[in-house]
């Protein structure tokens, strides 16, 4: 039986066998609702509809409701058979403390008994999934933004940089936009967040949003509850907050900055590699016109340190940078586990949880 | 006594240019930051909302994360710690140091620069690890105590211990007897480590770092009429495909030290990238004729660099070069009183028993970002030789790998946390509370 890769986001789940030129069988959303005890709705006013967020900002913060979550991702989504579990890989976010990667092992092999984990960190998988081992993966998602310079397969701990925001800070920005140019609209923030994936765009450059700031093109959308909104300058707004931060009202550089400042701290010999072998990847990331403008402000850098996108290659599933991860730790599972580099459950037993960190870097 | 089990120990090295931070039994720190910190004085300005920081808080997903770790509003400023915090300009920030001379002389600052290494960048409760602290060759009775109150305190953590650095460095290099010249951003220190404990008497140390030398070349440049501009003062703009235009920027209330610290990042790179020391003293006239190195800046200019390339780490050898620098005269009073590196070596095996003395020749350690230095080994090497006692044998050893040697003091801290026999000799919260600060004389040799 393949393993199985999951990915766990701050937003979107996902999971499926070992297949690596393919998409995840399973792409669920993490946020969860809470359903009361005893499964009685007698007035579904009073119900409370309390969401849980077992992921948050990369890191897992609610054991119990992921452990709910896997429990029926393994079970009900890929068809695992209780007492026959098989071989599970997870991905994890830059700078994870070493107590939250041990509380996963627990989990995996207290509750769910597999017979075999791997951990890995996002930004190696990325990279793998382009078919590189060393480059720079920008991984702009949900809850949180990495950069990560990678040499032959090894995390630079000391350039990488991780920031505290995402698509929500974005999606929150983007409802206060149209909130003032809507007024007379309720808007609730799950529809702001599809609206935010069909209609966010980035400028070209800063001159051509400025003009989009003067006057834009005016598009009306009817939300599920059949109001009418008009969307104009406010998408082209969420797309320049990730190059002028201070749109979210945040003291910070832009992501192109960022990108050099973070490879400028590793030692000159390796700048080439990295500036190369760039990968952007990450849900936001896939945003309309995000690649070329990117490219664009990476031109106006001093060419030494001129960062370059990499291309994924033909074989890939379309629209790759969004699971980027899940794709490369497939490409790791099939490489880790026949070659038992993995962690057992013999190992798990001698020595504890924290054999984690010597197995699996 | 505290037994440690299977919870990691975190190490972490303050020093005078960057803070090191990890977890004992990796074979690099996590979190390397500069540990200098701006601050801006509280007065006018409103409070700002919120950074770009990392935040290790508990986050809101609704609204935008708040970091309350990283700004402190004690008394009447706020600090920014971090490389990304410093790295934004902000009007009227100051660069501060909290160290002078070796000596800690702001706490407050230190206490920022712990909290942003544990809590923003490790992610970690200090509560739950116990903590390797590594301390220059010759702190004082006093710091040490504070160290220790201030951990036990305020951070609450469980154990704690003090290593001296060269003590780590010795260990990082499998040796318990060796001569550690320590070279870094701040100060250079040459300590004589016998058996795991530094002789006090023989430490000799000289005012002259990686920032000395950044700011020599600076100055350097500067008198031939190139301008290192700061990242903040410009930006490029495409006027044509293929065509670019740079833009001066002017920002009148950044404070100089902001601006000076931006340009020594820059002076520090073009250092590190270009700068070699030279196989044979430095002198105008031979060195009149080598090939110019280009170098380009981040605005798109590129400079020449000549003679300078060996000029500048000549100083480290002999300070009294420092008085052909135009610019740099300020420093020639006590660039007059500084030995250069060889003879701070030779001073300090003469202050040492005469038995040893032939082992710390045949066991030089090389330290510390600067001493990352193209050829700086075999120079050294080379005039020790010359200046030695026919009989002794000089050995200068330094690890291959550049990121090794920067980190070669946090490196063996690391491997000495995670020593089994080690965990004994933790200085516990227990016995803190029962004899006080000052029983870390006894404990941390």
């Amino acid at each position: 039986m393949e393993a199985v890769v999951i990915d766990a986001g701050s937003k979107l789940l996902k999971a499926g066998f070992a297949v690596p030129d393919q998409a995840p069988s399973m792409i669920i959303p993490t946020q969860m609702k809470r359903m009361p005890e005893d499964g009685s709705l007698d007035d579904l006013s009073v119900a409370e509809e309390v969401t849980v967020d077992p992921v948050v900002r990369g890191y897992v913060r609610d054991w119990d409701a992921m452990e709910d979550l896997l429990h029926h991702v393994l079970y009900t989504g890929l068809g695992w058979e209780m007492g026959n579990e098989g071989q599970i890989l997870f991905t994890d976010p830059l700078s994870t403390p070493k107590g939250v990667r041990e509380q996963l092992v627990q989990l995996m092999f207290e509750t769910f008994n597999v017979s075999g984990f791997y951990a890995s960190e996002q930004a190696v998988l990325s990279l793998y999934a382009v078919g590189r081992i060393s480059g720079c993966t920008v991984d702009i998602g949900h809850g949180k933004i990495d950069i990560a310079p990678v040499i032959e397969g090894a995390v630079q701990h000391i350039a990488s940089r991780r920031f505290e925001i995402g698509g929500i800070e974005l999606t929150n920005l983007f409802a206060q936009e149209l909130g003032k140019s809507n007024p007379l609209v309720k808007l609730t923030t799950s529809d702001v967040e599809i609206i935010k994936e069909q209609y966010s765009c980035c400028a070209e450059d800063d001159v051509a949003y400025q003009k989009t700031q003067k006057s834009c093109q005016e598009e009306q959308h009817t939300l599920p509850d059949g109001q009418v909104i008009t969307i104009g300058r406010e998408r082209y707004t969420v797309g320049e907050a990730l190059f002028q931060p201070s749109l979210l009202g945040l003291e910070a550089h832009g992501i192109v900055e960022q990108l050099v400042r973070s490879i400028s701290t590793v030692s000159s010999e390796n700048h080439r590699q990295l500036l190369e072998n760039t990968v952007l990847c990450g849900g936001t990331a896939s945003m309309i016109g995000f690649e070329d403008r990117f490219q664009k402000e990476a031109t106006l850098c001093s060419s030494a340190i001129r960062p370059s996108l990499v291309k994924p290659p033909e074989y890939m599933p379309e629209n790759l940078s969004k699971y980027s991860a899940w794709v490369g730790g497939a490409i790791l599972a099939k490489v880790v586990f026949p070659q038992n580099q993995h962690m057992t459950k013999a190992d798990y037993d001698e020595t504890g949880p924290s054999v984690v960190h010597r197995k699996c870097f | 006594m505290y037994g440690g089990d299977e919870v990691s120990a975190i190490v972490i090295d303050l020093g005078s240019h960057t803070c090191k931070a990890g977890y004992a039994g990796e074979d690099a720190p996590k979190a390397v930051f500069p540990s200098v910190v701006g601050s801006i004085d509280q007065m006018e300005l409103d409070d700002p909302d919120n950074s770009d920081k990392n935040s290790g808080s508990i986050p809101d997903s609704k609204s935008v994360v708040r970091s309350f770790d990283a700004e402190k509003s004690k008394g009447k400023r706020k600090l920014y710690v971090g490389s990304q915090a410093l790295g934004y300009r902000r009007d009227h920030m100051e660069v501060l140091s909290p160290i002078k001379d070796g000596v800690v002389v702001d706490w407050e600052i230190v206490e920022s620069i712990w909290d942003h290494a544990l809590r923003d960048c490790l992610l970690i409760d200090p509560k739950e690890h116990p903590m390797l602290l590594a301390e220059p060759s010759s702190n004082t009775q006093q710091q040490r105590e504070k160290t220790a109150e201030l951990m036990f305190e305020k951070y609450k953590v469980p154990a704690l211990f003090l290593a001296k650095n060269a003590v780590l460095t010795s260990f990082a290099s499998g040796r318990a007897t060796s001569l550690v010249v320590d070279s870094g951003g701040g100060l250079t220190t040459i300590a004589p480590v016998h058996d795991g404990y530094v002789l006090q008497k023989a430490v000799q140390s000289s005012p002259i770092g990686g920032e000395f030398l950044s700011d020599c070349l600076m100055k350097s440049l500067e008198s031939k009429g190139l301008n290192i501009k700061p990242r903040y003062s410009f930006k490029r703009k495409e006027i044509r495909p293929g065509e670019f235009q740079t833009v001066d920027l002017d920002f009148p209330s950044t404070t100089e030290s902001y601006r000076l610290y931006s340009q020594r990042v820059i002076a520090s790179d073009i250092k590190e990238s270009v700068c070699r020391a030279p196989d044979t003293p430095y002198d105008e006239s031979s060195y009149s004729n080598i090939p110019m190195t280009p170098y380009e800046l981040p605005d798109g200019q590129t400079i020449e660099i000549g003679a300078d390339r060996f000029k500048i780490p000549d100083v480290l050898f002999n300070p009294s070069l420092v008085q052909t620098i135009p610019g740099m005269e300020s420093f020639a009073d006590t660039a007059a009183s500084v030995r250069g590196l060889p003879q701070m070596v030779i001073d300090s095996i003469n202050k040492c028993d005469v038995d040893i003395r032939r082992e710390l020749f045949s066991s030089i350690l090389l330290s510390g970002g600067t001493a990352s230095m193209q050829q700086l080994k075999e120079r050294l090497e080379k005039d020790l030789l010359e200046e030695s006692p026919q009989a002794a044998r000089v050995k200068v050893l330094a690890s291959g790998n550049a990121t090794e040697r920067r980190f070669s003091v946090w490196i063996g801290g690391s491997i000495l946390a995670s020593l089994g026999s080690f965990q004994q000799m933790w200085f516990s919260k227990s016995e803190y509370e029962e004899h006080g600060a000052s029983y870390i004389q006894r404990k941390c040799p």
